[in-house]
């Protein structure tokens, strides 16, 4: 783990900034889930950018938009309630830290991390995603999948998610062509909820496999008898 | 706090009760700066409608992704706005005219730019604020730090672009970063 400072901060400014990428949005990435969240100077310094990056926003000029956009918007502001069930989910877990990551670099690339700007980010996203007329939600065990047509993306979402046995995890698969791919693995919060942005284009997958593992087991594939498919494909024995 | 952030929590609370007069009023107060941000950094004026239709849309769908705990509802606000027309620029990489994207913040050229714009007065204030913090900085910060907000680079891109090391675009913006921080850390406070 990083614990140089100026370098820290040197990433901060390139994250708020959106302009990191390969490796340097990977460390940040595991630095805003590991080492930030317990660090007040971290924090500090990242709320502090966080106000730059949206006050240079207000140094621009501003331009009114064009008059059909507030229509636009009108037709589409759905009553709030009753809302889909994944909406509920969403509006419950926005103020707590439902990801558990275990499998460290490889979890923290792939699920993204869960600092609190991300994760409102994520939150708003899934949302939208959700609301979609096309969107597809498809339960996978404890959880539910939430992705859309042409989205690179998705969603596992849950509540009420029971925590597997002692010295277990859930553990996510993608399939193609009969080749698993290991994406993470994941938790319930102590409230039973996990939300979980995964950034696998779903699209390009077959299968989506959900297990409860023994937290030292292979990633190659699952090796427990419990086990979830999205879409009825079944692991090899 | 400033009495607009007073009143943007008491809007974004009625927001996520379904209030629609909320709603319009939280447009009516940002959506110029977020359309004139979204344009400035898409260049179109279609993807920039629909950066801030994503905008307003995400926050009356999850208006819990803001946490009033965490700062001001206008840095939420424009951050999202600025976020999503980062990733519209990256996706549509293809249409982005290089020239667009020169160093300065006049208002680009569309038809009555500002013609009838509802500027609360402590946002044009802080504008002024913000353009001046922008000039205290070496031209050499303020081009990397340009060119990645306004303009989507990543560094890498940024490093590419003007011919400097990678670990020279990250000096610059990491020192760009921290004077305007501290420039405007100290006229936020001097506003109260
Ligand atoms: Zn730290």
């Amino acid at each position: 783990m990083i614990d140089d400072h100026e370098r820290i901060e040197e990433l901060l400014a390139g994250y708020v900034l959106r302009s990191l990428s390969g490796a340097d949005a990977s460390e940040a990435d595991l630095l805003l889930s590991e080492h930030v969240p317990g660090c007040g100077e971290c924090r500090r310094t990242l709320d502090g950018f966080q106000v730059v990056t949206a006050d240079l926003g207000f140094a621009v000029e501003p331009v009114r938009p064009p008059e059909t956009l507030l229509p636009r918007l009108h037709r589409q502001l759905e009553p709030h309630a009753p809302r889909r069930r994944p909406m509920q989910m969403f509006a419950v877990a926005a103020g707590v830290v439902a990801v558990v990551g275990l499998a460290g670099l490889t979890v923290s690339q792939n699920i993204r991390a869960n600092n609190a700007d991300v994760r409102a980010d994520a939150f708003a996203n899934a949302a939208q995603l959700a609301a979609r007329d096309d969107a597809r939600m498809v339960d996978v065990g404890p959880v539910q999948e939430i992705s859309a047509p042409g989205e690179e993306h998705f969603y596992l979402v849950g509540e009420g998610v029971p925590g597997p046995p002692a010295g277990s995890i859930y553990r996510v698969w993608l399939v193609s062509d009969g080749v698993t791919t290991f994406v993470g693995d994941f938790l319930p919060d102590e409230l039973g909820r996990v939300f979980l942005p995964i950034d696998f284009d779903p699209n390009r997958y077959d299968d989506l496999w959900i297990a409860v593992e023994p937290i030292d087991a292979p990633t190659g594939a699952p090796v427990s008898t419990e086990w979830w498919s999205a879409r009825g494909t079944t692991p090899a024995a | 706090m400033r009495d607009g952030d007073r009143d943007d929590l008491e809007l974004h609370r009625s927001l996520s009760q379904g209030d629609r007069g909320a709603f319009d009023e939280l447009y009516r107060r940002y959506s110029p700066s977020a359309y004139g941000l979204a344009y400035r950094i898409t260049g179109q004026q279609v993807l920039a409608q629909d950066v801030v239709h994503d905008a307003y849309m995400a926050l009356w769908r999850a208006p819990e992704a803001f946490d009033p705990a965490r700062g001001a509802f206008r840095t939420f606000f424009l951050s999202l706005v600025h976020h999503r027309a980062v990733d519209t620029v990256r996706r549509e990489e293809r249409i982005r005219a290089r020239q667009e994207r020169a160093s300065n913040l006049e208002p680009v050229a569309v038809e009555d730019p500002a013609e009838g714009v509802i500027d609360a007065a402590d946002l044009a204030d802080r504008r002024v604020e913000i353009r001046a913090a922008l000039d205290t900085l070496p031209p050499e910060q303020r081009q990397v730090l340009e060119m990645a907000y306004f303009g989507g680079m990543t560094q890498v891109q940024i490093a590419e672009d003007i011919e400097i090391p990678v670990g020279t675009v990250k000096t610059r913006t990491l020192a760009a970063m921290r004077k305007l921080r501290r420039v405007l850390d100290r006229s936020a406070t001097e506003d109260q």
